[in-house]
């Protein structure tokens, strides 16, 4: 090989850092709202790439069991991989005890299923949502390596500061002067989610096109889709 | 320890956010004089007079915030000086323009919101900056600082068209202070001006202090 | 190659191939002391994800046993996870030994187990504190495996300010309502200079008997009764 050609070659060059980059955000929003007797919980249905849009209609909430569900945002990739493994977890669990996990257990083990990847996170906003042992509603809020709250309205993703101020004022009756927080019917909740969706589907390029609202009661989990701005 | 730095104009904190009602206006922002996560005042006002009906807000780094709204100050006393005149608020969507495009390569780094009513013919007008002066009049809300997400959040839905001036102080009020409180660098206060042709009403509210 | 001390957020990039950092860390004032009645714990309730407030209603006390309990500042899902681990490991302790784990040991054990993890990047600046035969105990633990016994500690972005108002008011004979107002006072004042602490302050009292939630206020509420109170002095 002559000196000319290695000074072009691939070998001749400078030494180069190259980046590998496992995670992507292919935004997308989730809303939960819980009740006495039921929960609500609604993702938009838009998935991105960067500016791209990858598809106008998936759901980003996922049935658990009977009556819990999960809502995931964030790198799409992990959303899959993490459910994949929920859900393996909890066959085994339901063939080795013949029950279904109960709500808050999953949301315990939801918890340790994120910090195991402490040092290789699943880059994802969670929420398990569901009725706990006494038929009433519960949020479960995540951070991506597993701290847990459990809360009675939350909302996660894309759009979290656009959505979150206003439920703290619509449904904790912040700021509101001698206002006590108002029961939460169906009725309130789904205004609320569809307003909020809305709001965040105007200021958000990562929130459009519809939204899913699913409520969970002990008679199942009725699906509703409205739709959002598209462009 | 790692330390978070942000961009300089999150340095101090701050917000503002200004709405359009009917026959009206108002502009609102914090209180909060803060380096990064400390709180150094609570009664700083980042909202000047500029004419009797002529507000304009100056979130950002506050170094610039004081030397912008003295600058706006010595040029809009001139103006009146020279043309025996008030400020329209679009005379001084111009002069701001100016002001901040002067320093293209080297900018302010505040990103200015104005609210006023039109002196001849009672319009109500608000404008909002980049922090190099391009400007955008939309007509129903502008919004600027820390806590800008969270404000256009609050305010895409409590807005309405037409708001009358008790109205629109209870809109831009709850908008305002919810979207701070979910803020770590702004808050701590804050101060409403209602702009109506006649009469400004000026009112702080009571915040949470942390 | 991945490499122990690699933070994930190395990895990730914005749309202008800037790199952003994953921040699940968050500001907090978390304070402890020992004096005559026992130990003393207060911690506010804010979670903060860069300048976004995440939440403001975190329960930063983690009960451990019914005498023993940790703190939390740095990682939030750090410190929850390592303090249940620490918490079964302390019940399987009781079961096999027949007696309650000393704050000694409790706090020894937590130490080891993050010690192992030492360069991977865990984020815990915890204090545990109870009550067991040597009396009143407090240790401060964090995740480079320090460990270290003492009357006071405060931990946290708002532990500066927190520090100043129990340096100013500290004596070891304080009666128990003293050291309550007196740590209460201390967290109030980190909150309302630190934007990233907040919210709630909760104070909680271990005694021989085990632990107890003194309080738990709204620093708002407890800034205008302070507020009040300062009138009410100067008007005299």
């Amino acid at each position: 090989m002559s000196a000319e050609m290695l000074a072009m070659s691939e070998y001749g060059r400078d030494p180069r850092k190259h980046h590998f980059s496992p995670y992507a955000d292919n935004g997308g929003t989730t809303i939960a709202i819980a009740g006495d007797d039921f929960v609500m919980v609604g993702s938009d249905t838009r998935l991105t790439n960067y500016s791209g849009i990858l598809s106008r209609n998936q759901t980003k909430v996922f049935p658990l069991t009977e009556k819990t569900m999960i809502a995931s945002t964030g790198c799409w990739a992990d959303v899959l991989s993490l459910y994949k493994d929920l859900q393996a977890k909890l066959t085994l669990y339901s063939q080795e005890h013949h029950d279904e996990m109960s709500t808050p257990a999953i949301a315990q083990l939801v918890s340790t299923v994120l910090y195991w990847r402490r040092f290789f996170p699943y880059y994802v906003s969670n929420m398990v949502i569901g009725l706990d042992e006494d038929g009433s509603g519960v949020v479960y809020h995540y951070d991506p390596v597993g701290h847990m709250e459990k809360l009675r309205f939350s909302s996660a993703g894309a759009s979290v500061a656009q959505i979150q101020p206003l439920l703290d004022n619509q449904l904790g009756a912040l700021n509101m002067k001698d206002a006590v927080p108002p029961k939460v019917t169906k009725a309130l909740a789904h205004q609320l989610m569809h307003d909020a969706f809305i709001s965040a589907a105007e200021r958000d390029v990562k929130t459009g096109d519809s939204c899913i609202i699913y409520t969970v009661t002990k008679d199942g989990v009725a699906e509703e889709q409205v739709k959002l701005r598209r462009d | 320890k790692i330390t978070y730095f942000q961009s300089i104009l999150s340095y101090n904190g701050g917000c503002v956010v200004a709405m359009k009602g009917k026959n009206c206006v108002a502009i609102a922002s914090d209180l909060r004089f803060g380096v990064q996560l400390q709180t150094i005042a609570t009664d700083f006002e980042r909202v000047f007079e500029v004419g009797p009906n002529l507000y304009i807000g100056l979130p950002g780094l506050v170094t610039d915030t004081q030397t912008v709204a003295q600058k706006l100050q010595y040029r809009t006393k001139m103006y009146e000086m020279r043309e025996g005149r008030q400020v329209r608020p679009q005379t001084l969507m111009a002069m701001v323009q100016n002001l901040l495009y002067e320093r293209r390569f080297g900018p302010y780094f505040v990103e200015p919101v104005i609210a006023g009513i039109d002196p001849s013919t009672n319009e109500p007008f608000i404008c909002a900056f980049d922090l190099i002066g391009c400007a955008s009049t939309p007509g129903d809300f502008c919004v600027a600082g820390t806590c800008e997400e969270n404000l256009f959040g609050m305010c895409e839905t409590l807005w309405r068209e037409d708001l009358e001036p008790e109205d629109l102080f209870e809109v831009i009020s709850q908008s305002l202070v919810n979207a701070f409180d979910r803020d770590a660098s702004s808050g701590w206060g804050a101060v409403v001006h209602i702009i109506e042709p006649h009469q400004v009403t000026t009112r702080r509210l009571k915040c949470r202090q942390d | 190659m991945f490499q122990a001390n690699t933070q994930i957020g190395d990895y990730l990039v914005d749309e202008h191939g800037r790199k952003i950092k994953l921040h699940f860390d968050h500001g907090t004032t978390t304070l402890g002391f020992k004096f005559q009645g026992g130990t003393i714990l207060v911690a506010d309730s804010r979670a903060t994800s860069g300048q976004y407030i995440g939440s403001g209603n975190v329960r930063k006390i983690i009960p451990i046993t019914p005498s023993l309990l940790g703190t939390m500042a740095g990682g939030a899902a750090d410190c929850t996870y390592w303090e249940r681990v620490l918490a079964k490991q302390c019940k399987i302790y009781q079961l096999r030994n027949r007696v309650h784990i000393s704050v000694a040991a409790a706090s020894k054990l937590l130490a080891n187990m993050v010690y192992q993890y030492k360069g991977y990047g865990l984020s815990m600046g915890v204090m545990i504190a109870g009550y067991d035969k040597k009396g009143p105990g407090l240790y401060y633990v964090d995740n480079d495996g320090s460990r270290m016994p003492g009357n006071l500690f405060s931990i946290g972005s708002g532990s500066i300010y927190a520090y100043g108002v129990v340096d100013s008011g500290y004596r070891w004979d304080m009666t128990d309502e003293e050291a309550h107002d007196l740590g209460r006072r201390a967290v109030y004042h980190a909150t309302h200079r630190d934007g990233a602490s907040g919210g709630i302050v909760r104070v909680y009292h271990i005694k021989e008997d085990g632990w107890t939630i003194i309080s738990e206020d709204d620093c708002t509420d407890l800034h205008w009764r302070y507020q009040d109170e300062k009138m009410a002095s100067s008007s005299q």
